[in-house]
């Protein structure tokens, strides 16, 4: 088989030994054509400088290799928990470029502007930066802010910010064969077929709302006055520690803040039994009015249906080729047991068996209309036709 | 849904105050604003310069946005088309604008709204920077500094509690008062008053909530804001007034004054900070007019019950789905006996209690697949499904039964009624409006045949509903052709017989019906709510004619009898005064009579309107005393002047010993407060005498002059001066 003018693959693996894991999943996502680009999305368990060294035999020297460490990964094959994801695409109707940038704790916004210069000189017809950033900087929208206002405003933006599984420690970005901490990495991929990018989520409000009295970046100490810990060990009706509370992720708690088009969301995944104070990984503003988000599964199999429908809506009645899948790990906890894997199936079904790949992350990035670009519990989707 | 815009105006708040330095404030106000509104893109014109653009990519249109700060609607941007605009001034005089464009859609007027506050927050925002920069340099001005960045986050403050009292949907007047307050507070203790327009075409202009010592603001101040839609700052006698127009959903609704004893060149501060108080009134008040209209839409607060529009659709649609004609549907219609004298004696938070109680027994009557309802007051009603006629006036008698066990209610058991009309649809297209009204004219038969009773609707009945109908329409026809007229009792000094006052006293004789008892019209005219005209007609005329007989009998008094309604009415006070002054008659001249039930069940809206009333000089008398709850703690907290005792303590034609202990315990009582009594119902000369020895100082009754007319009342005063007969005024005049 010749290299087709676009084409999109799609691999996996839960190999244990790294490098066999990184070149496996990748041979099967390349397949017989020659890659310009790969996606990764892998376990902080890996040996990661291994895994990308065997994503880079199999890739060749001159396909351009982006992705980060995930709370577990999804693709075509299922959803898989300390294994690897890899997503490939090439042919001439792509062009690919690549930046990464360190993240300055005073001026977080530079790195985002910085890893969007990957769209720099870019003039294919449909266009859009995707980005892989460190998840714990604690300033997410100021990362996707600074990109936005670097690219024209006529181009999308997705992509997602790194996990650690559920260490909340350290995660890593890729960048060719480096293994980088604290950074973010842009690919500015350019094509001359149509780009959709689809946004849900599958969360609702639960009364009464709540108004932050008190906050500072993503730390929250007082909710309508009273300690933030207190209140959400009360509103749901648990007596213990704020440890056992937040233990392996059975609660974690989605807060929706009020929006013109439904709600911006925070993922609270700690809490500190001393100060009584809960944080999340994005700043949550002092005066926002919040309201605790629930979620059935039903509710968030739809969104994935959903996103993945609206995604394919947008590429002109072409058939997808392939997707990339920026998933919530909040609302993996929420479709644990038994339902990752109908969530699998629903975005199968909704891509008529088109290959994805993806990882669960620490919120999402998706910019199509409006400036508000950074998400959480939400699915983003990537469709190239 | 609640307003989200409302929401995130604290935040932005908070996040554009939290800069230090004008371009970090301009930009986090410019992101935000573009952000909050889903828009493509933002910036700020400040004095010509384009500053913080966001989101035009590499090339800023700087002359498309000078435009846009300038009034031009859409704007052009390389690769993404036309953007709608909307440009929110930052105040001063200048034409710096925050400017938001959207792809998508046009700005909505809750938006554009929302923008606007953001717009004068900025402004606000950066003219306290530029001061502290300034400052900064002079150490002198040190201490102002600190002043001026306390001010801001006191600002930021109070501004959070009244936002977060309005997301907690606390009643309006305290959302209100804290935005009085926290204004007042913070511009150095000015008197703060928040003037709105009532409804109605000459929209005149009422405090709705003050903060402060000192004087009102004028109309014309707020008149002026509302008329130019601008803050106004204006010198006045002691320093500068300034007031700040107020908006509900884009209209006008009022404005946001303060008078300052001076301002020591701060007013631009001061007007902006005023400003921003006035869009949180705004903001306010168009959520509480959402909200209120979302749940006044579907359920009554009280009872938790439909109310009568949701009734109304839910029988709509049972009777839209009916498969046959066989299938009845019933509908109830219940009111509750006695409901008003509960309320009027134990007070309105009784009379709710009390009617949560009656839903959750009413509810208990029917089946869960029936629907009950709160229609309004005192009147339920309940739809039943496929069940005969037999069926439904049997549940009917049930609630009958239900309600008529004695309820508990604030601390005491409670003894209501009910009546019950039933209508059953026997028509294939019957109409739901015409179901509920035939239940409601069989359930005023019902009332009429006596309390506690169940009929079910006749056609003949219609015909006695329509007359009932037509007594609004009388009544009102009554007012406008000057059918009523008024007699006048004098109040007679026991002492020596002379009359000192008048008691007027309304009638009406109907061309269609004849003469028509007050006691029979008054309770009608209260209900259909007519009584705050009537009673103001009998103010006024009975004003201008006492006017009159003042010439002759200089000390002569007017006694008018006033309605719990009106009493509430919130210009009661000032109707009073406006009748007196057109009249030309002296305050002190005029008593108020109400009823004891009055002032107990209205005791902190009537207290207020008589306190005014009181200390412009108008007496008060208490009506029939000892009839009702009466109530020592209320005779020493109220402004009364005068008891008058009720005529049942008088009647019998030899007064018992005990009638006498009673009337002279309230003389004593009278006398120990320094009070008038007024004897009532005084029919024969042993009880005039008995009345007399007591100490009685005034009466009224037909054994001393009957109610009379107008033109024979000059002749009965004048006879009662000189000589000193008491009883020669017993005259069979007029009935």
């Amino acid at each position: 088989m010749s290299n087709p003018h676009r084409w999109f693959g799609v691999g996996q693996s839960a190999a244990a030994d790294s490098r066999k894991a990184g070149a496996g999943a990748a041979a099967e996502a390349i397949g017989l054509g020659e890659a310009k680009a790969l996606f990764v999305f892998a376990s902080v368990a890996h040996d990661l400088p291994a895994l990308l060294a065997g994503v880079r035999m199999e890739a060749g020297p001159d396909a351009e290799i982006v992705g980060a460490t995930s709370m577990g990964e999804l693709g075509s094959a299922g959803a898989t928990d300390g294994g690897v994801a890899i997503a490939a695409l090439g042919g001439d109707g792509f062009t690919v470029q690549t930046r990464a940038a360190l993240i300055s704790k005073a001026d977080p916004r530079d790195a985002g502007a910085r890893a969007a210069q990957a769209l720099h000189g870019l003039d294919d017809e449909h266009q859009v930066l995707i980005m892989f950033s460190e998840g714990l900087s604690g300033q997410p929208h100021e990362i996707v802010r600074g990109a936005y206002s670097a690219i024209d405003p006529g181009i999308p933006l997705v992509g997602g910010f790194a996990a650690d599984d559920r260490h909340f420690s350290e995660t890593f970005q890729f960048y060719n064969d480096e293994v980088l901490a604290g950074a973010v990495v842009g690919l500015g991929l350019g094509s001359d077929g149509p780009i959709g990018i689809g946004v849900a989520h599958g969360w609702r409000r639960t009364e009464p709302p709540m108004v932050v009295t008190k906050s500072s970046g993503p730390h929250i100490y007082e909710l309508d006055g009273e300690p933030a810990l207190d209140v959400l060990l009360r509103r749901n009706d648990f007596d213990g520690s704020a440890e056992e509370f937040f233990d392996r992720g059975r609660q974690l708690q989605p807060l929706g803040l009020s929006r013109r088009s439904g709600e911006d969301i925070r993922v609270i995944h700690a809490g500190d039994d001393e100060a009584r104070s809960v944080w999340g990984t994005a700043d949550v503003p002092q005066g926002a009015l919040v309201w605790l988000m629930e979620g059935d599964r039903q509710a968030m199999l739809d969104g994935a249906a959903w996103s993945c429908t609206e995604a394919v809506a947008r590429l002109d009645g072409l058939p997808p080729l392939g997707v990339l899948a920026f998933d919530c790990g909040g609302r993996r906890a929420g479709l644990i047991e038994g339902g990752l894997d109908q969530e699998i199936q629903a975005m199968r079904t909704a891509l008529s068996d088109a290959p994805f790949a993806g990882f669960y992350s620490l919120g999402e990035i998706a910019r199509v209309r409006g400036a508000l670009g950074t998400h959480h519990l939400t699915l983003v989707t990537l469709a190239l036709a | 849904m609640p307003n989200w815009s409302t929401h995130l105006l604290t935040e932005y708040f908070t996040a554009v105050n939290a800069a230090e330095h004008e371009e970090t404030a301009i930009a986090s106000a410019v992101e935000r604003a573009t952000e909050m509104v889903e828009a493509e893109a933002g910036a700020v014109v400040r004095d010509g310069r384009v500053i913080g653009a966001y989101g035009f990519g590499s090339v800023v249109p700087e002359i498309a946005l000078g435009e846009a700060a300038a009034g031009q609607p859409m704007i052009e941007i390389p690769y993404v088309g036309e953007l709608h605009v909307a440009s929110n001034p930052l105040g001063g005089e200048t034409g710096d604008a925050l400017i938001v464009a959207r792809q998508a859609e046009p700005f909505d007027p809750e938006e554009r709204q929302m923008l606007q506050g953001m717009g004068q927050v900025l402004g606000l925002a950066l003219r306290s920077i530029r001061v502290l920069a300034a400052e900064r340099h002079l150490r002198a001005e040190k201490e102002r500094q600190a002043t001026s960045a306390q001010t801001r986050q006191r600002l930021v403050e109070s501004l959070l509690t009244i936002q977060r009292a309005i997301s907690a949907r606390r009643p309006l007047p305290e959302i209100l008062d804290a935005v009085t307050c926290g204004a007042a507070d913070l511009l150095g203790g000015a008197k703060v008053t928040l003037m709105l327009a009532e409804g109605g075409p000459d929209q005149r202009l009422t405090a709705a909530s003050t903060c402060g010592d000192g004087d009102s603001p004028p109309d014309s101040l707020a008149q002026a804001a509302m008329a130019g839609g601008a803050v106004l700052v204006r010198p006045s006698e002691q320093g500068w007034m300034i007031a700040a127009p107020v908006r509900v959903t884009g209209e006008m609704a009022g404005s946001l004054c303060a008078l300052l004893a001076s301002t020591g060149g701060q007013q631009t501060e001061q007007r902006d900070q005023l400003s921003a108080f006035a869009q949180q009134v705004s903001l306010a008040l168009t959520d509480a007019r959402t909200v209120e209209a979302v749940r006044e839409a579907h359920h009554d607060p009280i009872t938790g019950l439909p109310n009568r529009a949701l009734f109304l659709k839910i029988l709509n649609r049972v009777l839209a789905s009916r498969g046959t004609m066989a299938d009845p549907t019933s509908v109830l219609f219940i009111d509750l006996d006695r409901f008003k004298a509960v309320n009027d004696s134990l007070g309105h938070d009784a009379g709710d209690q009390l009617l949560a109680l009656v839903a959750r027994r009413l509810r208990g009557c029917v089946r869960a697949s029936d629907t009950t309802a709160r229609l309004g007051g005192d009147e339920f009603a309940a739809l039943l499904h496929d069940l005969p006629v037999e069926a439904a006036q049997f549940v009917g008698e049930r609630i009958v039964a239900a309600i008529k066990e004695p309820f508990r209610v604030a601390g005491r058991e409670v003894f209501v009624g009910a009546s019950v009309g039933v209508a059953v649809s026997r028509e294939a297209r019957q109409n739901s409006e015409e179901l509920l009204h035939n239940a409601d004219v069989a359930m005023y038969r019902a009332k009429k045949d006596g309390l506690g009773r169940v009929l079910v609707y006749e056609p003949y009945m219609h015909a006695e509903a329509l007359d009932r109908l037509s007594l609004r329409g009388d009544l009102q026809r009554a007012l406008r052709e000057g059918e009523f007229r008024l007699q006048y009792q004098p109040l007679i000094r026991l002492a020596d017989g002379r009359a000192t006052g008048v008691e007027a006293l309304i009638r009406w004789h109907s061309p269609t019906r004849g003469f028509v008892s007050p006691v029979d019209f008054i309770p009608k005219a209260e209900e259909f709510g007519l009584i705050a005209d009537i009673g103001q007609w009998v103010l006024e005329t009975g004003a201008l004619q006492v006017t009159k007989w003042r010439r002759d009998f200089p000390d002569l008094t007017l006694n008018v009898n006033v309605s719990g309604h009106q009493l509430v009415h919130p210009r009661f006070a000032d109707n009073v005064m406006r009748a007196l002054a057109i009249a030309g008659l002296p305050s002190s001249a005029v008593t108020l009579e109400l009823t004891e039930s009055v002032l107990v069940s209205e005791p902190d809206l009537g207290r207020s309107a008589l306190g005014v009333l009181r200390k412009l000089g108008v007496q008060l008398s208490i009506d029939d005393f000892g009839t009702g709850y009466s109530s020592l703690a209320y005779l020493r907290e109220l402004p009364v002047d005068e008891l008058k005792v009720d005529r049942a303590f008088i009647a019998r034609a030899e007064l018992t010993g005990e009638d006498l202990a009673l009337v002279r315990t309230i003389v004593e009582l009278a006398q120990i407060l320094g009070l008038r009594v007024v004897a009532e119902g005084i029919e024969n000369a042993a009880q005039l005498a008995a009345l007399r020895k007591l100490g009685c100082g005034l009466g009224q009754g037909y054994h001393l002059c009957r109610p009379i007319d107008p033109e024979h009342v000059a002749v009965r005063l004048a006879a009662t001066q000189g000589e000193s007969p008491v009883g020669v005024l017993d005259h069979r005049s007029t009935a």
